[in-house]
């Protein structure tokens, strides 16, 4: 049976889609502990991601997975019930445990070979801080569980009729192969527990003597009495990953007076439904604080909440998970919204084809046709923007990657860092995500490795101890800013240039500016990298980094300050589907330029042009100069220049604000077009971005204008800055 | 008086089949439990104590259950269970 038609293959790839979200989940939790977060609802979150994670995994019989989420589970049940409470040196190995956990999900799903020694070496260090804590709890007894709760609870009972309230009676079987996969009854117990007001009794009747016993067999059972405001499907949820490893009854439905008196009169059906509890039952309370005492008490059970603090759970991080739980999700096969963006993409080139049409047919602008043309453009634009709304996803679990990636690299050089990030919730679209991973992890490695001093030095320098490291997102002018600073010593320019010189990137009589020193740090193969380190240094770098971006229709910049630190920016288009362009004749061809590097266009007076320099030419240009150049001849349609006048010039700006002037011969249009990639067949031409399809079925090619400037020559991008220096200084 | 039988940090599934061997090479007179170490306490061993317990009072023996901390005290009373009822294997 193919993988398509198993339906136990589907139920497995959507665990493992699950567990995404979970780990998400886990990383925000695990972070805002980290920020300091006190809300009870964040630990809770934290807990029970990893324990659905197990659970999930039982089911699949995924046991590597289940032993590593179990004791890390174990441990984070600690933390929630205010046993243990985590340090920074703590915090550190959950994030460890969370990424080794992700590792093994990966491993898990595409059974590959799982990294045992990995998991037993975080496990021995989760396992150490639970002796820990069990020491400091002989001396600290748990506040937390203390508070007060059978007193509490008295008030409750005695004051507050808790019409919402329900009374179940839940009978619970554990069969062995619950065990087997990691699930422990006491923490189901527990989790019930912590719903209401639970009277737990178990029935031992089956239990043979200690010669007849099979230890790894159970032979018990558990009847909980339990009051609470949740629903059924709530308490089933608990018992959701050992479905089928236990025999579970809820009987539910009375009247809450049923707890404070000890008759069962309100509620016989309960009592008459399940067996009772006769030969060998330990009825006991579930109380925290004092249980043998307790005997004959109705105690709220642990982690149960009196009424008013129960009432204030709904308060913050309550609303949080209802806010989640409110936005309803449907998922879909990604293949099935390329589909769709390709036939919107279809459906804008046919648009375009119809009103070209119309245009040709002479039709008046005021004609019914024309105006439902215009009513269809606007449509067709809604309909792409949605659909490009649907592929758009937030770049929160591109930035948690990454926080992993700062965690692993500053282990590996030593240094403390502390990664921000900023603007999580912006929307790329989702193949841009996925193509930018890489990218960021070499910047990221790059900011840490290079660009953060020591931590020795830092202190030297009157610098926090932890260097930062920033990842910001941002929507700015219709595309996506993506800025990876460090708050390190800022670029060695000295050195890079030395080396530049050294390795024959450049001349060494040269004179570069900071900027274009910079620069050098995206040549292929240069590294200032004196050693190799685990992390860089092999020469394989920026310029990787800088072709990704390209490739993607971005571009990146640095911005560098001694002694403050580095910034690369990565600029990207919202999306690689479609462009708003400009469609311009150049030496008989038709091109597009996308329309937002394009802020003006002149017509060339009779002085505007001048030469710098045999070959170079600048335009004036608002009293000032501007390099021009013309696009006919830098892609090789023509050789000869037209700079006579009336020619058109558009203006653009590149990312790092520098200007200049493309000679075209005509404007045709401006309009959305729909971006087609080039095949990996077609050989990389600089400054060709991607083609599309135009509305008379004429394939037009789409420019990269900065990198028709910059990479006519292999370090044009600088030349271009030489330029605009030159003319400032003339 | 005999030695009191130390038992393990991790009572769980692993730890029941050892625990159980260990009770049962000390069910010939009054047993003391010490479950000073013990962090963790899962159904099985409890299972396995509970056993224990009863066979010890079968034979006119007794167990004491000494040093649990209070954390595990809890988790027993989470599974309906007292250090003492326990020790006693009573109803």
């Amino acid at each position: 049976m193919s993988d398509q038609n198993d339906p136990m293959a589907e139920i497995r790839a959507s665990f493992f889609i699950e567990c995404e979200e979970l780990m998400e989940a886990l990383q925000d939790g695990l972070q805002e502990l980290e920020d300091g977060s006190e809300d009870p609802e964040t630990i809770n979150v934290v807990f029970r991601a990893v324990h659905s994670i197990k659970g999930g995994a039982g089911a699949f019989g995924l046991e590597a997975l289940v032993r590593f989420a179990h004791r890390y589970e174990t441990v984070l049940d600690e933390v929630r019930n205010g046993s243990l409470h985590p340090d920074s040196d703590a915090m550190k190995l959950f994030f460890l445990a969370a990424d080794h956990l992700s590792d093994l999900i990966r491993g898990c799903r595409d059974e590959s070979e799982i990294d045992e020694a990995t998991s037993d070496e975080l496990l021995t260090r989760l396992d150490a801080l639970l002796g820990e804590d069990s020491v400091s709890e002989e001396v600290e007894p748990e506040t937390f569980e203390v508070q007060g709760v059978s007193l509490d609870l008295d008030l409750d009972l005695g004051e507050e009729p808790d019409d919402s309230a329900t009374v179940y009676t839940v009978r619970f079987k554990p069969e062995q192969d619950l065990f087997a996969t990691g699930n422990e009854p006491s923490m189901l117990l527990r989790n019930l527990c912590d719903l209401g007001e639970a009277t737990v009794r178990c029935n031992f009747a089956d239990l043979p003597s200690l010669q007849d016993l099979a230890p790894e067999t159970p032979y018990v059972e558990w009847i909980v009495e339990l009051k609470t405001e949740a629903a059924e499907p709530e308490i089933r949820d608990i018992f959701e990953f050992v479905d089928g490893l236990c025999e579970l009854e809820i009987i539910g439905g009375a009247a809450p007076a049923t707890l404070d008196t000890s008759g069962p009169a309100e509620a016989p059906s309960a009592e008459e439904a399940l067996p009772p509890p006769a030969t060998g039952t330990a009825d006991l309370i579930s109380d925290d604080a004092a249980p043998a005492e307790s005997t004959s008490a109705k105690v709220v059970p642990m982690g149960a909440k009196p009424a008013p603090p129960e009432a204030s759970k709904d308060g913050e991080g309550e609303r949080k998970a209802n806010t989640t739980a409110a936005k309803s999700v449907v998922r879909v096969d990604l293949e099935r919204i390329e589909r769709l963006v390709n036939l919107v993409g279809e459906l804008v080139i046919n648009q375009a084809m119809l009103s070209q049409s119309l245009d040709e047919a002479g039709l008046s602008p005021h004609s019914d046709a024309m105006n439902g043309l215009e009513e269809f453009q606007r449509l067709t634009r809604d309909i792409q923007d949605s659909v490009m709304m649907i592929r758009a996803q937030p770049v929160k679990s591109l930035f948690q990657r990454m926080s992993r990636i700062v965690r692993e690299s500053s282990a590996a050089v030593e240094k403390e860092v502390r990664l921000v990030t900023i603007g999580e919730a912006t929307e790329v679209d989702k193949t841009v995500i996925e193509r930018l991973a890489d990218p960021l992890t070499h910047m990221i490695r790059n900011a840490v490795d290079h660009g953060l001093e020591a931590t020795e030095k830092r202190q030297e320098l009157g610098k926090p101890r932890a260097g930062t490291v920033t990842l910001t997102a941002a929507h700015r002018s219709g595309r996506v800013i993506i800025e990876v600073a460090d708050d390190g010593g800022g670029i060695n320019r000295k050195r890079v240039h030395e080396i530049a010189v050294t390795k024959g990137l450049v001349p060494a009589e040269a004179q570069l500016s900071d900027g274009e020193i910079d620069n050098l740090l995206f040549l292929p193969g240069f590294s200032t990298a004196k050693q190799v380190s685990n992390l860089s240094g092999r020469g394989v770098g920026m310029d990787v980094v800088k072709t990704s971006i390209q490739s993607l229709g971005g571009r990146i910049t640095i911005n560098s300050e001694p002694g403050k630190g580095t910034t690369f920016s990565i600029s990207l288009p919202l999306t690689l589907a479609v462009l708003d362009g400009m469609v311009v004749n150049v030496a008989n061809e038709t091109l597009v330029l996308p329309l937002n590097v394009v802020v003006e266009t002149l017509s060339l007076g009779k002085d505007d042009v001048q030469m710098l320099r045999p070959g170079h030419y600048v335009v004036r240009w608002r009293g000032g100069f501007v390099p021009l150049y013309d696009l006919g001849v830098m892609l090789g349609y023509r050789h000869h220049r037209q700079t006579d006048p009336g020619s058109i010039v558009l203006l653009i700006v590149l990312e790092d604000g520098s200007r200049a002037a493309l000679v075209i011969d005509g404007i045709q249009d401006q309009r959305q077009v729909v971006i087609k990639g080039l095949d990996d067949s077609f050989y990389r031409a600089p400054g060709i971005a991607a083609a599309t399809i135009l509305g008379d079925g004429q394939i037009a090619l789409i420019l990269d204008p900065a990198d028709v400037i910059s990479g006519m020559g292999h370090i044009r991008g600088t030349d271009l800055m030489l330029s605009e220096r030159k003319i400032a200084n003339e | 008086m005999t030695e009191p039988l130390v038992l393990q940090p991790k009572l769980d599934l692993p730890a029941a089949a050892p625990l159980a061997d260990a009770l049962k090479a000390r069910l010939d007179g009054d047993l003391t439990v010490d479950g000073k170490d013990v962090t963790q306490l899962g159904a099985l061993c409890l299972q396995v104590l509970l056993a224990a317990a009863i066979s010890l009072k079968s034979r006119g023996h007794r167990m004491t259950l000494t040093h649990f901390s209070d954390k595990v005290v809890k988790q027993m009373a989470q599974m309906g269970f007292s250090p003492e009822t326990l020790a006693e294997g009573r109803s």
